[in-house]
């Protein structure tokens, strides 16, 4: 990788940090923008967004923290800068307290039988609060309070809070509505 | 929480979804680098719409009344004075198309709060910048149109409507943009109310 004009000096360390960063975390990276963007092309646009920014962040990475934790950092801030431009505001989405404390009753009926699935999964994300979004990715993802508060910014105390109400929300949203699949189809 | 709740079967849905494989190359890069230098351009260019829309309506303003002199001279020269100005600080607080390189350092709490700030900012500074000097090249025009048919019935009961939806579309215009300016103020006191339960706990 080279050729361009911004390139810094120490060009070869970034591109190394990067190239392992997107064989570990490759994946990841797309999911990430997945729970962030629901439309294909603009999705394109925000994973290569997040690959870039995340290239050009290792001139700066000076192994404070892990490698995870910065490759994480780094493409939930390009993810919630896309929806803080996009959007405008976040005045169309909700925490988790007010997911948790209102099912949206016209997404359940419209929803009641249809299979548990990842669009409706990535859905459910996307209606959340970049703060929130990230904790619920982060714990998808298979992280520890420990790795999300250090994402995050948040105090274990808290995270454990947010995760006690994302595993109630998946329950309320996924085991439910499966339950009633299952009666439907019997 | 339930026994039977299958978050381990949603975790192994959500880790294993298909994904395309997608790396940054010398050309993609160079590409996003032209992208990048489009986009400042572009908010560049777009931060000169103030001072345009400002002189045409002075420009036409003076020349359709010339003859009120400098009741209307010397507002619209606050007004354009007001936009080039505003050229200035409006490119000073602009959004950088690029996110800082040292962005890992922050954690999403800091982070967000920023990002929702600068754009809060960037929401008044438009409010005061650009659309302040407009509305006041405007209030002079129509100040000017009301002067115009005291004297002699003709423009002002013609552009009546007009003016009227000018107007409307101004108020509109404003009220969006305090609600947004409002709405943004209140995400950045929800996370300073996040950041004092962090420091409780």
């Amino acid at each position: 990788m080279g050729g361009t004009e911004s390139i810094p000096a120490g060009q070869a360390n970034q591109d190394a940090l990067y190239r392992e960063a997107a064989n570990h975390f490759g994946p990841a990276l797309e999911r990430v923008a997945r729970a962030y963007e629901a439309d294909s092309e603009n999705r394109r646009d925000l994973s290569q967004d997040i690959h870039f920014q995340l290239w050009r962040s290792f001139q700066r990475y000076d192994s404070r923290c892990s490698l995870r934790t910065w490759v994480y950092r780094v493409a939930h801030h390009v993810a919630v800068s896309h929806v803080v431009r996009e959007r405008r505001t976040f005045s169309n989405l909700v925490g988790l307290e007010e997911l948790e404390a209102t099912p949206d009753k016209a997404d359940a009926q419209a929803a009641a039988n249809q299979r548990m699935d990842l669009n409706r999964l990535s859905a459910l994300i996307q209606r959340l609060k970049p703060l929130d979004r990230q904790v619920i990715i982060s714990y998808l993802e298979d992280m520890d309070a420990a790795s999300i508060g250090e994402i995050t910014g948040l105090s274990p105390a808290n995270v454990a809070m947010k995760i006690h109400r994302i595993k109630n929300i998946l329950a309320k949203q996924f085991h439910e509505k499966r339950h009633e699949g299952d009666i439907d189809a019997g | 929480m339930q026994d039977d709740l299958p978050e381990t079967e949603l975790r192994a849905m959500w880790l294993n979804q298909p994904t395309e494989a997608s790396k940054m190359t010398s050309k993609l890069i160079e590409q996003r680098l032209r992208e990048l230098r489009a986009k400042t351009r572009k908010k560049l260019i777009g931060s000169f719409a103030g001072p345009f829309v400002a002189g045409m309506f002075c420009a036409y303003g003076l020349k359709e009344f010339a003859g009120l002199g400098l009741a209307l001279q010397v507002p619209f020269a606050c007004a354009v004075a007001w936009s080039l100005a505003g050229v200035y600080f409006l490119n000073r607080g602009m959004w950088p198309a690029a996110i800082s390189g040292d962005m890992g350092l922050s954690t999403g709490l800091e982070f967000c709060r920023r990002e929702i700030g600068r754009h809060r900012d960037l929401v008044r500074r438009v409010l005061v910048w650009s659309f302040g000097p407009i509305m006041l090249a405007i209030a002079t025009f129509v100040v000017a149109l009301v002067m115009v048919s005291t004297r002699e019935r003709g423009i002002f009961p013609n552009g009546l409507p007009f003016l009227t939806l000018v107007v409307v579309w101004v108020v509109a215009w404003f009220v969006i943009r305090l609600r947004e300016q409002r709405g943004l103020q209140r995400e950045i006191d929800e996370l300073n109310d996040v950041e004092t339960n962090n420091r409780r706990n």
